[in-house]
């Protein structure tokens, strides 16, 4: 068994977490020390193992490095809902773990018998966690969605675009990844605190609209106040200029400044005599007011310098600056690895690959060390033998029938 | 003490913890997440001033501009107006620290600036530290290196949420092809890192529980915590030398994107990552409103998901749909959609979001009649419902008051016990 030393060593997760973003809350539970029980099969695989990227010449179910981004350190567990017989070996499963979690639309966990009350009735003391898109009532609670519409629809979208443009919020899938993971994470923590204390479970109810509105909690009680925001893009009051611009190289860096120090020290970057620089921009009021043709000014000067150039200039010069990093700056970020973000791993299929951990570490320990994600169905026949007592001859007549497939 | 929480109470998972809430803009959310589930948290605000009171949205009130992102993350919490020069007032901020369960601090160690390593490995000796920085602290935050340092780093230049959205790498995947890069809304490496630093409170007094009472500093990097939202760009980088640029206005493939409305603009995905059957109902939908255009959708190569990612597929969906969406409401496109099973949602405004009767139907929308912007206001509640402990209501902030003598009862032990 996968068990990574820490805080929830013990803990025994059943997971129907699938795609995007409850496979990141089970792969948190797992690098704290949680035991992790994947639950999928090869009749209905998790989409993301359908899902790119993968490696040029290897694909299929075990070769995509999107689901092995987000399912190190679990338990892979075959099991075909379709079957009584995978239903009763689930409801088994769950009736002797800590935690049940997925994140299928409502009424998919019932109709396998496994909703929070039938799973309650044996199991008094689960912490059930379900993240629907908007909820498990209400009127729109079977409406269905993905990040990018879960995001339109929470309005971060709208306000987040450039002027006279379509929205285009993030570019991703974002409340997959960071809001809904992130918030589930912490409300299922709290209960399995309050388990420990009190021996009381409960449901936690995720919904993932609610999650990511709460994102943009300030923008709804300014509007509650009488002033709706308006999409800023880059832009912000107490700096100017305040933007990404491109360098020659193509590649783009954020400039900022909020002080007059920061502009001064612009200047000297860009080896720009400040006599005959606009002088519209000489305070930060005039910088605000002409603030579309000091961005044309600073951008025109970015052009002229590489990135690396550009960058060490603004840094002498004390101008708060960054690389706007792409996922090649991301991967061979030397400070990234020496923090032990990235762990690299070793997969039978997809190769060596890094895999991000969790944000965050315990000063003096080592960070978790991830395991390889599972191949589809590689634990079966151990958890069955271990948690149920089937025999070896059991889980291979089951997986003969394609139960435990 | 009527406002001490009650220690009897036993209904929230953090209603035996004390929370000292020393953070900027990127911890402050933090605060309240752990107040959300009946934390104490007190936030300490030097001679009166919150870092985040100057932080956007502000509105106009009777007492000037107030900031909305500080009402709405320091909901819940009782606020100290310290007085680091008035006598007595850092004994009194020793004993609260003394009291505390957690400590959260952002910017940088925010307690090696008033005591030496030793005198803060004693005050807090019991406590959780929670530090929540842009980058990261040091390897040996806490100066045990023996230089007789506090460990404490001075402060750079002010960082803030578009420098590290910057290096969390997602601003390069946001924004449009022509004008570059633009950041999400609202500062959302804030609310990320604040996240992650109350799933390590938690995490923290879950090993203190485990571990005898020993305290602990947990390191959040905001920057890693962006990071988790790079999608599949690393792993496509890592496996095939790809770099994943901003998709912009541009859709990867037919059926999903942002499409303008008769007032305004919905988004959709359909036909990718077992979707197929969606793409199925999208075309039927066309047709069976005599969509012009639709013929052409219908033709068998365009059951192709391959075919679909083609640029000109891309192309003529857009525009076919487009003369669809512009037709028609959001409201309608959305109702239609769902009916058949596509994932479709209105690219909401803040409006919307006051009267989605979703939203509404689950009073996700509290009433807090908060002084300091003059009126009643609907604050979304904690976005998660818990069955035995339900999240608190949202209670606005109490105004900073300077004589705290409430705030240091009790040390964690003694209120474990009478808890």
């Amino acid at each position: 068994m996968i068990s990574t030393p820490g805080p929830l060593n013990g803990i025994r997760i059943l997971d129907f977490c699938w795609i995007g973003a409850g496979a990141l809350v089970t792969k948190t539970l797992a690098e704290l020390g949680a035991v992790v029980y994947r639950v999928e099969s090869r009749t209905h695989p998790d989409n993301l193992r359908l899902a790119p990227p993968y490696r040029p010449g290897t694909e299929g179910l075990e070769g995509s490095g999107y689901f092995a981004s987000r399912n190190p350190s679990k338990h892979s567990v075959a099991l075909n809902m379709a079957t009584p017989e995978g239903r009763t070996i689930a409801a088994r499963l769950a009736a002797q773990a800590d935690v049940v979690a997925s994140n299928f639309r409502p009424g998919v966990m019932a109709r396998w018998g496994l909703s929070y009350d039938e799973v309650r009735a044996q199991n008094p003391d689960v912490v059930y966690l379900t993240m629907p898109m908007q909820g498990e009532t209400g009127p729109h609670a079977s409406y269905i969605g993905f990040g990018s519409t879960i995001a339109a629809l929470a309005g971060l979208v709208g306000l987040s675009r450039a002027t006279g443009r379509t929205p285009v919020g993030t570019g991703t899938h974002y409340p997959d990844h960071v809001p809904n993971p992130g918030h589930a994470l912490v409300a299922v923590l709290a209960a399995l605190r309050h388990r420990a204390r009190t021996g009381q479970g409960q449901h936690v109810e995720l919904a993932q609209l609610e999650s990511t509105v709460s994102m943009i909690g300030p923008a709804l009680i300014a509007a509650g106040a009488g002033q709706e925001p308006e999409p800023q893009g880059n832009r912000v009051d107490h700096a100017a200029p305040h933007g990404a611009y491109r360098c020659a190289d193509g590649q783009w860096v954020v400039v900022e400044c909020a002080e007059s120090a920061h502009w001064r020290g612009l200047l000297r970057a860009f080896e720009a005599d400040g006599e005959r620089v606009d002088p519209r921009f000489v305070t930060h009021a005039g910088r605000k007011a002409h603030e579309d043709a000091l961005d044309e000014w600073v951008a025109a000067q970015c052009e002229r310098m590489s990135r690396a150039e550009l960058l060490h200039r603004l840094r002498a010069a004390g101008v708060p600056s960054a690389a706007v990093k792409t996922s090649q700056d991301m991967v061979e970020d030397a400070e990234l690895w020496a923090r032990g973000f990235w762990q690299e791993i070793e997969h039978p299929v997809i190769g060596t690959m890094p895999i991000s951990r969790t944000p965050f570490r315990r000063v003096g320990a080592p960070r978790p060390e991830l395991v390889r994600p599972p191949l589809l169905g590689e634990h079966t026949f151990e958890v069955l033998e271990q948690e149920l007592g089937f025999s070896r001859a059991e889980c291979e007549l089951l997986a003969h029938e394609k139960v435990a497939y | 003490m009527s406002e001490m929480r009650d220690l009897k109470e036993p209904s929230q998972p953090l209603s035996d913890v004390r929370v000292i809430d020393l953070t900027d803009e990127f911890g402050a959310y933090a605060g309240k997440l752990l107040a959300d589930f009946g934390a104490d948290v007190v936030r300490v605000c030097a001679d009166g001033e919150d870092p985040i009171a100057t932080i956007a949205p502000l509105v106009p009130t009777v007492h000037g501009e107030v900031s909305t992102f500080e009402r709405f993350v320091n909901t819940g919490k009782r606020i100290w107006d310290w007085r680091p020069e008035t006598p007595g007032d850092l004994d009194r901020f020793a004993d609260l620290v003394r009291s505390a369960d957690v400590v959260i601090e952002s910017s940088t160690l925010q307690l090696e600036r008033y005591w030496s390593t030793a005198e803060v490995a004693a005050l807090a000796a019991h406590a959780v530290r929670v530090v929540i920085t842009p980058f990261g602290l040091a390897d040996d935050p806490v100066g045990n290196g023996g230089d007789g340092s506090t460990g404490a780093e001075p402060a750079g230049p002010a960082v803030d949420d578009l420098l590290v959205m910057a290096e969390g790498g997602l601003l390069h995947l946001g924004g449009y092809e022509d004008l570059g890069p633009v950041v999400a809304y609202g500062g959302q490496s804030r609310f990320a890192a604040s996240i992650f630093g109350a799933t390590a409170a938690i995490v923290g007094l879950m090993a203190r529980d485990a571990e005898g009472g020993r305290g602990a500093v947990y390191d959040v990097s905001a920057q890693e915590c962006i990071a988790q939202a790079l999608e599949d760009s690393a792993a496509t980088y890592s496996l095939t030398g790809q770099v994943r640029d901003r998709l912009g206005e541009r859709p990867r493939e037919a059926g999903t994107g942002v499409f303008p409305a008769a007032d305004g603009y919905v988004s959709m995905v359909a036909g990718r990552l077992g979707t197929a059957k969606a793409w199925t109902a999208l075309v039927q939908w066309l047709a069976d409103e005599g969509a012009p255009g639709v013929a052409i959708l219908q033709r068998p190569e365009w059951g192709e998901f391959s075919f679909r990612q083609s640029p000109a597929a891309i192309d003529e969906f857009t525009r076919i749909f487009t003369e669809f969406s512009t037709a028609r409401t959001k409201a309608e496109l959305y109702e239609h959609a769902q009916a058949r099973l596509i994932a479709l949602s209105p690219v909401s405004t803040v409006t919307d979001l006051m009267s989605n009767p979703q939203l509404r139907h689950r009073d996700f929308f509290v009433t807090v009649d908060d002084p300091a912007l003059g009126r009643p206001i609907g604050y979304p509640r904690p976005p998660f419902k818990m069955s035995a402990t339900p999240p608190r209501a949202p209670r606005p902030a109490e105004a900073p008051r300077p004589t705290r003598d409430d705030l240091v009862a009790g040390t964690p032990g003694e209120r474990r016990n009478a808890s």
